[in-house]
């Protein structure tokens, strides 16, 4: 138990743990993570095999890393809770009768001789110190005097209060991990969904995207309502970095999409030979419209958003997203199909119609609109407090351990013959510069008092 | 005159600044390499107001494109440098680290680099991007000094364990507590920026805090690597070469952050 104990106390351990996780972790950004079985098989052939077996495809997530992040922070809490007890005492009850090696054996020291008694001497000298802000504790014992004057003594935890936050960061974490929940939710709008895991639901009113001048997009804005027993209770603007908070939940624009199933088009049908005509025609996927005139039964069988011809030589949607729509349009004549073919809205003048007449009608995608939905992600994170806890420790360990540097002076004072003999020293653990020169100035001013 | 003149007129003044702490090394005058300073800080000023006009042109923080985070990272070792030049006394950095200034000023402004202001996309849209990218970035280049510092370190170790005369006029010992001194400045700000404040955006923006996205990842390991540094000098005493190995690998992991997750691997952070 002690050896267990003094393994995990140990600062060896904590670098040699540094090393592995940061290797392991670089591990992790040069594979690719969470991709499908397939895309591994292709990458790495044989190896596809044994990086799932070792958990390579999902590193982060994996029981060695958990576990090495486990005994990371076993050593840290070992590592800091042993130290911290020779350090309150060293803070809280201090030695205060030191030896003259003790001092001696300090980098900035100094030595001198008051023509003062010593009551005198150690007036003085206190009050100097307290002007800079020291705080003193004095002892007597023989007929030596004691003083210790310490500042920014909080300096002296600054590690510790960094290793309570990153530990109380992991603690967040696990939380998160454990009792985390996160659900897409696909509303279009009008629709009401309720929030699984809470007793209230969300309707979106509104969505709609924003564009800048140029074309790109600006925002996505879905307007929201909370309902609770189907009473609105209040709505909220819903976008990229202004999520919805309620009840624990918050609410996020996440994606976005068109429901391409059924859209309702508008196809304009020209004459080549006859530019007055002009028919507007509003018509679904899978509608049969007669032209009168024309004595044709017209009719749309498909509609792709994204058109474009694979590698297997089919024609499919590359995307969601109506980059490049295109619809299956057919003419029928009777029982005969006289016409049929994709005709684009990006590239009018693309014509891939078959027909078996002649021909002369022009047909031109103009409008397409389908139901466009927003994918809102309702995510519940219990950990994310004390991930923000974590962090402010984080941040104010890190000011004090290197911005309020701790500072001890050491003072022995004894008297001889109505004199008094000053031997000082002084510590510090960060920035001994600006230190030594206030350990000079407060000695000098102490020599050339009157 | 507008922001690409004012960029030119800037890298000018880096050029200028780096011939003259060039002159001072081969000369050792220090009005030289005091010249050099003036200059620097001349250029830092015209940077800056090249960065508010940028500010201005795009209606948005001056780094979010390469161009944009190139020039920035740039004017933030500047800036880091002069602070050290100017608390340290101390001067014999200046010729190297100017060519790292011009190395990233010829990085922006080569024409690889599209320079055209492009509207917000959403996830940008936050004052989060100020405080994330700014401060890491000052983080960064406080780094940048501890590399050169470093590599400087080895140099002189190198030399004065031969017993040859010292090139850089500065002692292996100081130039090893002043890479301390740097990394004391940069860590707590690479911290604070790097992770902390993006770990707050990523919250916001992406609805969750911590992704393991390459730039996260990255991010950490950088921060791992000057743990290191801080525990094995602190704990164990490792000054000097070690120290200087352990701070020129952290400056490399967080060069590869910033510069070579973008081009090299691909993330929620792909924003160039």
């Amino acid at each position: 138990m002690k050896s267990l104990l003094n393994f995990f106390s140990s600062v060896k351990l904590a670098i040699v743990l540094l090393i592995i996780i940061t290797c392991a972790s670089i591990l992790g950004t040069l594979i690719p993570q969470q991709r499908s079985a397939a895309e591994y098989a292709i990458r790495y052939g044989q190896l596809a095999n044994l990086f799932t077996r070792l958990q390579l495809i999902n590193l982060y997530h994996s029981f060695w890393y958990i576990g090495l992040l486990f005994l990371f922070a076993l050593n840290i809490i070992i590592c800091t809770l042993t130290r911290l007890s020779p350090k309150f005492r060293r803070v809280f009850k201090p030695k205060l009768a030191f030896e003259p090696k003790n001092i001696n054996a300090l980098k900035i020291k100094e030595k001198l001789r008051k023509n003062w008694n010593l009551s005198r001497t150690r007036e003085e000298l206190s009050r100097e110190l307290s002007s800079r802000h020291y705080h003193l504790k004095e002892k007597e014992k023989e007929n030596k005097s004691y003083l210790l004057a310490r500042k920014k003594l909080l300096g002296f935890f600054g590690s510790d209060v960094v290793h309570l936050g990153l530990l109380i960061i992991l603690a967040g974490g696990i939380v998160s991990g454990l009792g985390g929940f996160r659900k897409n939710l696909i509303l279009f709008e009008k629709q009401v969904l309720s929030v699984p895991r809470a007793n209230y639901s969300l309707r979106l009113d509104k969505f709609e995207t924003e564009y800048y001048p140029n074309g790109s997009i600006r925002d996505w804005k879905s307007t929201l309502t909370v309902l609770e027993n189907e009473k609105p209770l209040f709505s909220k603007i819903v976008e990229v970095n202004h999520p919805l908070s309620y009840k624990g939940f918050v609410f996020y624009q996440y994606s976005y999409g068109w429901n391409w199933e059924n859209p309702s088009l508008e196809i304009w049908i020209k004459k080549r030979n006859d530019p007055s005509f002009l028919k507007k025609l509003k018509i679904k996927t899978g509608e049969r419209v007669r032209l009168e005139s024309e004595d044709i039964q017209f009719s749309v069988l498909h509609f792709i958003p994204d058109f474009v011809i694979n590698e297997k030589n089919q024609i499919a949607s590359r995307s969601n997203e109506p980059n490049n729509p295109a619809a299956f349009i057919e003419g029928w004549q009777g029982e005969e199909r006289i016409f049929s073919g994709w005709i684009f809205a990006r590239f009018p003048d693309v014509d891939r119609l078959h027909s078996k007449k002649e021909t002369n009608l022009a047909f031109e995608l103009r409008d397409f609109k389908s139901n466009q939905f927003s994918v809102i992600q309702a995510a519940k994170d219990p950990g994310v407090n004390l991930i923000w806890v974590g962090c402010t420790f984080l941040t104010l360990g890190l000011a004090l351990a290197f911005y309020w540097p701790t500072r001890e002076i050491r003072v022995i004072l004894e008297e001889s013959q109505g004199k008094t003999e000053v031997m000082a020293g002084g510590i510090a653990s960060k920035s001994r510069d600006t230190f030594q020169s206030e350990f000079e100035k407060i000695m000098s001013r102490l020599r050339r008092a009157e | 005159m507008s922001e690409s003149t004012l960029f030119l007129v800037t890298f000018i003044f880096y050029i200028l600044a780096a011939f003259f702490y060039f002159s001072f090394f081969f000369t050792r005058k220090e009005n030289l390499a005091k010249t050099g300073f003036g200059t620097a800080l001349m250029g830092l000023i015209l940077h800056t107001a090249a960065l508010i006009m940028r500010t201005i042109e795009s209606s948005h923080a001056p780094f979010t494109n390469m161009y944009e985070s190139l020039s920035f990272l740039a004017w933030a070792s500047i800036l880091a440098y002069i602070i050290i030049e100017w608390k340290f006394k101390f001067r014999n950095a200046g010729p190297y680290f100017m060519l790292i200034v011009i190395a990233l000023m010829a990085l922006a402004s080569s024409p690889l680099m599209p320079k055209e202001a492009n509207p917000l996309v959403p996830a940008l849209q936050s004052y989060w991007l100020w405080l994330h990218v700014s401060v890491t970035l000052l983080g960064e280049a406080f780094l940048a000094v501890a590399f050169i510092t470093s590599i400087m370190y080895l140099v002189a170790d190198a030399k004065e364990k031969r017993s040859q005369p010292r090139t850089s006029g500065i002692s292996s010992k100081k130039l090893d507590s002043i890479s301390y001194r740097c990394i004391a400045i940069g860590f707590p700000l690479f911290t604070l920026g790097g992770l902390i404040f993006g770990m707050i955006w990523a919250y916001y923006a992406w609805g969750s805090y911590w992704s393991w996205d390459p730039k996260e990842v990255w991010s950490l390991i950088t921060w791992f690597v000057f743990a290191l540094y801080l525990h094995t000098r602190i704990t164990m005493g490792w000054k000097g070469r070690r120290a200087a190995f352990i701070a020129i690998l952290g400056f490399l992991a967080a060069l590869f952050t910033f510069f070579g997750v973008n081009y090299l691997l691909v993330g929620l952070h792909s924003y160039t």
